[in-house]
């Protein structure tokens, strides 16, 4: 007998009803740019989930990488795994190369800038020339403490040049120039990053930017 | 009647005003010219810059001279897939019409052949640059620091 023609609650029109609809839509439109702005920032790699990622291509050898013996720029004899506990960075060039051996060493002289000095302490740069015919200890000397002084030149006969270049995958040769140029020397102009355990980790392609090389050696000579 | 005459004259007389232009007119912008300070034991170096060429006919750079160099080549360096840098001596640099060339590391350089003495940073280089159409530019390169 009572109200038995009364509509169910949700039914009626209640003014509250008209709320709970307005919060739904203002809730879609909020997760909707939620979700837009995480694909943008995502795909355009803005957000980054877990650590960020390096600037140089990680490469992550199976096991440390084979040892080396060349000699350095002040005669001594330099093995690659005296730098256990650095982070190394390994370039093949040669001096006589006036565009991309200097451009890349210049750009690994600004990131040496960038850090501070206890993460500086924890990087060695290696540069082994692919050049041992013109390039003496000497020269290589020279050459590199015009950039950093802490720079280390590393060169050997080309029995021990060949031996520290194959496992990184480095290609050299020498070809004719101009009478004037004399001969010339095609080669990987890349930077190998070897991780203070002796793994190789990163690979940098020519004109990398010294701070981004930086960024990377902060977190490795923290690691 | 007499003004759509006028009008057609003015055409014409724009028309010729145009036509009259130097067909070969070529003009050339070089800026941001520069070489990086250099190693003491350095035989040789780059030297870098851009090259507008603002004109209507495409120039090309056939040579260069640098007095504290011995010689002075175009050189290119070309980086493949793999990394491998290589670089080749080659006779003229061409500067299209409406396009700005430039030579940077890794790309187009000057090659600066037996450097007399090493370049110091905030020194000035005075480079003489000879173009096909141009004929000869002077200009100064500003020495960065390595």
């Amino acid at each position: 007998m009572t109200s038995t023609i009364s509509k169910p609650d949700q039914e009626r029109t209640h003014p509250k009803d008209k709320f709970k609809l307005y919060g739904l839509a203002l809730g879609g439109l909020l997760a909707g740019l939620l979700l837009g702005w995480l694909t943008i920032s995502l795909l355009s790699g803005t957000l980054v989930f877990g650590s960020p990622s390096f600037h140089g291509t990680v490469i992550g050898s199976p096991a440390p990488m084979s040892d080396f013996t060349l000699t350095g720029h002040d005669g001594q004899q330099v093995r690659l795994h005296d730098f256990r506990d650095k982070v190394v960075l390994l370039y093949f060039g040669y001096t006589y190369c006036p565009d991309v051996c200097p451009a890349t060493i210049a750009e690994l002289s600004k990131a040496m800038k960038e850090l501070n000095s206890k993460d500086r302490e924890k990087v060695q740069v290696l540069m082994v020339t692919v050049d041992p015919d013109r390039d003496s200890p000497e020269v290589l000397g020279q050459y590199l403490s015009h950039f950093d002084p802490s720079f280390l030149g590393l060169t050997g006969t080309d029995e021990e040049i060949a031996a520290a270049a194959k496992p990184f995958g480095i290609y050299y040769q020498k070809k004719d120039g101009t009478v004037e140029t004399g001969y010339l020397v095609d080669h990987t102009a890349t930077v190998a990053t070897v991780d203070k355990d002796g793994y190789l980790r990163l690979i940098y392609s020519f004109s990398t930017p010294g701070e981004d090389i930086a960024a990377d050696l902060k977190r490795l000579a923290k690691d | 009647m007499k003004s759509s005459l006028v009008f057609i004259l003015c055409v014409l007389i724009g028309l010729a005003l145009v036509a009259c232009q130097p067909a070969d007119q070529v003009d050339l912008v070089v800026t941001d010219i520069w070489g990086r300070s250099s190693p003491a034991s350095a035989e040789n170096a780059a030297f870098y810059m851009n090259i507008r060429n603002t004109g209507r006919v495409q120039d090309s750079l056939d040579s260069a001279e640098i007095d504290i160099c011995d010689s002075t080549q175009l050189h290119e360096t070309n980086i493949d897939d793999d990394g491998v840098m290589s670089m080749e001596h080659i006779m003229k640099i061409n500067i299209p019409s409406g396009e700005t060339v430039s030579l940077e590391p890794g790309g187009f350089h000057l090659m600066c052949l037996g450097l007399k003495s090493p370049l110091e940073a905030g020194e000035e280089i005075p480079i003489k640059l000879s173009f096909a159409e141009t004929g000869e530019l002077q200009v100064q390169a500003e020495i960065r620091e390595g």
